[in-house]
């Protein structure tokens, strides 16, 4: 009897060990789960404490990038003067993992990372957001902006030796038209012809200033009709991802495992001559942003998104360069929605009022590391369209946003829901105690992950939510649908539509006329316009515009630090040494 | 009436009877562990801890939310407080002195649970044995073969985390054990002789079963329950530290979790919280380890 006792309270005693072990091991596997679902997500799977280094989006220039970051890059560049030589393994890392590689059905930057190589677009952008040739060696918009005209390169062929024709641009913007979750991006394309399997003239239904930039690798992938032309739902297709992906990038697929690592090889019929330079790219997701840090600091990755709060350590070290260029085009606004549609925060008073709780700049500076600036419009600074005269409510003063509240009947005080996920809990919890001193209760919500958490808010089932929204190159792309009337989609539901719930006829009106001309400075009064009066109706508090930073190792030659940094083709890149 | 009557006091002698001669084991149980210098000490240290967590916040009043200070900063740094502070600029000894209620709440209230549910469905299939046994074993079968983490994980996930699913889910998950040791105990017990006298003389079921049998199944089910305890703290501290917590209610494990993303700068924010639950779990240990030696003197020593 007594042996028996003894040996149970010795095995519960190992059971414990045993269950913190496994809790231990379970969160190494617990934090993956999450991270593989952001994977699809246009905000990137960088991690738990991803808030602050996912992106940037001053527009070119790098007087924001700090001081060392300058250094390093002027060493980087004197490294650089040498002559590129081919071959070499590239390894990059990411959080999370890939649903797939088809960036036409699919947007964010887990896809385009891994999909740029494998894929080409018609065109590529430089640093002044000009367009360069691509698979299109040249192109026209016609003079009413109704027509564009792309002539392919003539040597281009797919992964499985197939031309690359007028057919497969038709088939990719139809898809994308189709399945694409940014609406707006080939909305107003009408027809595609395709005559000549060399050229391919789209029409459009009215003037759309974003076309070109549509055509971004990230944004348009062409992908083959003869693959993927057969009645399957795109979205679902076999062949999106898998060893045998056929696309017509510079690199393709090796090896293929969605959720740890992808193996891609130089394409040898790449159609620009000498290109790609490296043999070989690995993308390895790792489960989180610490796997992320040791794994460069170990050397086993080249090149990185750099997380924040590994920016010290990194520019500290001389085996890599640290740069906040690269990604400026992503423009990530971070964003607290305030649920138009919920009681308490109904009127633009009580919006107000928590705008001005919120303490925006405390924001930038604790949560964001200081490695953020300021952002009023939702529009990225730094973009002709950002107007820095709108509505300022940065300056936190608690009597005024308590007198807003009085003036609504809220002088009491009241309680909101803030759900979010591991991602913004930071942020949230920054935000509870921001607003606790004007007497709001809020209720932090964690939920388990990020489908849940987009489900909440696509729902409208929220007050308050943090988030980060990207302006994709133009705001006919990625700022509209935040608040287009017509894109208040009601439950269940899409996630980064306008999730406010705001409607403005006016600013409808002023967004479609932006949205309608090539005329830039008819764009900018547009824009100028609209976002004044979003500003002082505040569906949105704007928190800031954290910077992209990335890190490398000084091997790293021509690194893809241009407007969509990683997520362009690296067919540039070699490495020294 | 009279038939009541006599299967009371039957039952009553019985029981007085048996406590007779366990109470001199008890005080001798007592001696032999206040003269375990490890048990002693685990015993202080759960004292120590039930102090900070619950005496202590009178002296220290603050709100382990408020954002007092710069994050990142080391203990003894200049304008740190005592243990430095998190990733928001949180104070680390207001989050080590008031996480300790939250986990220490859900794990006795789950303790509670296994325990309570444990002894209750062990005790009826030990002593009925037969069908009753066949059911409610198969029942916990049920319970015993599911992943235990695994399925916390999804009920807490499904009912979104707070206090009492956090407690719930954790006692769903862990009395099985429980209930398999009292079963165990029971079938071993209520063949013995002094069982079979308190039937001779009348004695109800229930009468049976929780005056005759469970005292002196007690000292097993004592020293699983401390352990029990200790379990259900690292539980509630793993499923915190996976980010299943009620996040406006600090607790140890979830300091650890929400630590964790930037313990290659700040290892403080980490390591408090961890030594906090390693102290808790270790005086728990040590305590189930003194009483077990108490209550099997024979053992000492193996």
């Amino acid at each position: 009897m007594r042996k028996e006792g003894l040996s149970i309270a010795s095995r519960l005693r190992r059971l414990l060990a045993l269950l913190f072990a496994l809790s231990l091991v379970a969160a190494a596997c617990g934090g993956g789960d999450d991270a593989a679902e952001d994977a699809d997500v246009e905000t990137d799977a960088s991690g738990d404490d991803a808030s602050a280094d996912d992106a940037s989006d001053d527009s070119g220039d790098a007087d924001d990038a700090d001081a060392s970051a300058d250094d390093d890059a002027a060493d980087e560049s004197a490294a650089a003067s040498g002559d590129p030589v081919a071959g070499g393994t590239l390894s990059f890392a990411a959080v999370g993992g890939v649903r797939h590689l088809n960036g036409t059905v699919q947007s964010g930057y887990a896809t385009a990372v891994p999909g740029t190589q494998v894929n080409a677009s018609p065109l590529l952008f430089d640093e002044n957001y000009q367009p360069q040739p691509y698979l299109a060696e040249a192109w026209e918009v016609s003079d009413d902006g109704l027509s564009v005209t792309l002539d392919l390169v003539d040597n281009a062929v797919f992964h499985d030796g197939t031309p690359i024709t007028s057919e497969d641009v038709a088939f990719s913007i139809l898809t994308a038209q189709a399945n694409h979750p940014f609406k707006p991006m080939f909305e107003p394309v009408e027809s595609i012809d395709t005559t000549d399997p060399n050229v391919a003239v789209i029409t459009l239904s009215k003037p759309h200033p974003a076309i070109l930039m549509a055509m971004s690798p990230g944004l348009l992938p062409i992908i083959p009709k003869h693959i993927f032309d057969d009645g399957q739902d795109m979205k679902e297709h076999p062949r999106n991802g898998g060893d045998d992906f056929v696309g017509s990038g510079p690199f393709k697929v090796a090896s293929y495992d969605a959720a740890e690592l992808i193996k891609l090889e130089r394409f040898d019929d790449f159609f620009i001559e000498g290109r790609p330079y490296l043999d070989e790219i690995i993308i390895d997701f790792v489960v989180d942003a610490n796997a992320l840090i040791l794994g460069m600091d170990n050397g086993d990755y080249d090149m990185i998104s750099a997380p924040a709060i590994s920016i010290d350590q990194f520019s500290a070290d001389d085996r890599f360069v640290v740069e906040a260029k690269g990604h400026e085009a992503i423009g990530q606004v971070d964003w607290i929605d305030l649920n138009t549609r919920s009681e308490a925060l109904s009127t633009k008073e009580a919006r107000q009022a928590v705008a001005i709780a919120i303490d925006q700049a405390g924001w930038r500076d604790i949560v964001e590391l200081g490695l953020s600036s300021s952002n009023l419009t939702g529009i990225q600074n730094g973009s002709p369209f950002y107007n820095p005269d709108v509505a300022n409510f940065e300056e936190r003063d608690l009597d005024k946003a308590k007198a807003l509240l009085e003036s609504v009947g809220l002088g009491d005080g009241f309680e909101l829901d803030m759900p979010t996920y591991s991602w913004g809990l930071d942020d949230s919890e920054f935000i509870k105690q921001n607003l606790e001193d004007i007497g709001i209760t809020v209720n932090v919500r964690q939920v388990p992950d990020f489908p849940t958490w987009s489900a909440e808010v696509a729902g409208g089932n929220f007050d308050l939510t943090y988030n980060q929204v990207w302006n994709w190159g133009d705001p006919v792309i990625g700022v509209e649908r935040s608040y287009r009337c017509d894109n208040r989609i009601e439950p269940p539901g899409v996630i980064w539509s306008n999730n406010a719930f705001y409607c403005n006829e006016e600013v409808d009106a002023l967004l479609a006329k932006a949205g309608s001309t090539f005329d830039d400075a008819e764009r900018q009064a547009a824009y100028f316009e609209a976002t004044a009066i979003i500003s002082e109706e505040v569906p949105l508090v704007y928190m800031g515009k954290p910077d992209w930073y990335q890190a490398r190792n000084v091997r790293v030659q021509n690194p893809p630090n241009g407007i969509w940094g990683f997520m362009s083709p690296w067919h540039d890149v070699w490495l020294s040494e | 009436m009279a038939e009541l009557f006599t299967t009371d006091v039957g039952a009553d002698l019985a029981a007085a009877a048996d406590e007779e001669t366990a109470a001199a084991p008890q005080r001798q149980a007592l001696k032999l562990f206040l003269r375990n210098r490890s048990a002693v000490f685990g015993l202080i240290l759960f004292l120590a801890i039930l102090i900070m967590t619950f005496v202590l916040p009178f002296f220290y009043e603050r709100d382990p939310g408020d954002l007092i200070a710069r994050p990142h900063l080391a203990p003894g740094s200049e304008g740190a407080p005592l243990l430095g502070t998190d990733q928001l600029g949180r104070d680390l000894t207001a989050v080590v002195v008031y996480g300790g209620r939250t986990t220490l709440r859900v794990a006795a209230g789950a303790a509670v649970m296994i325990v309570g549910f444990g002894v209750m469905i062990g005790a009826l299939a030990g002593f009925y044995g037969g069908k009753v046994d066949d059911v409610l074993m198969r029942f916990t079968e049920f319970f015993q073969v599911l992943p235990g983490l695994l399925f916390a994980i999804v009920l807490v996930a499904l009912f979104n985390p707070s206090v009492w699913t956090v407690m719930i889910a954790i006692a769903t998950v862990s009395w099985a054990q429980t209930a398999r040791l009292t079963r165990a105990e029971f079938l071993r017990l209520k063949n013995l002789e002094f069982v079979k006298a308190a039937r001779a003389i009348g004695a109800s079921d229930f009468r049976i079963i929780t005056r005759v049998i469970l005292p002196n199944a007690m000292p097993t089910l004592i020293v699983s329950s401390t352990l029990v305890l200790g379990w259900a703290i690292l539980f509630e501290a793993g499923l915190a530290f996976l980010g299943l917590a009620d996040v406006n209610n600090v607790s140890w494990g979830l300091a650890i979790g929400r630590g964790r993303a930037a313990f290659t700068v700040n290892w403080w924010a980490v390591t408090f919280p961890g030594l906090a639950i390693f102290a808790t779990v270790l005086g728990l240990s040590l305590i189930g380890d003194g009483l077990q030696d108490a209550y099997n003197p024979k053992l000492r020593g193996r």
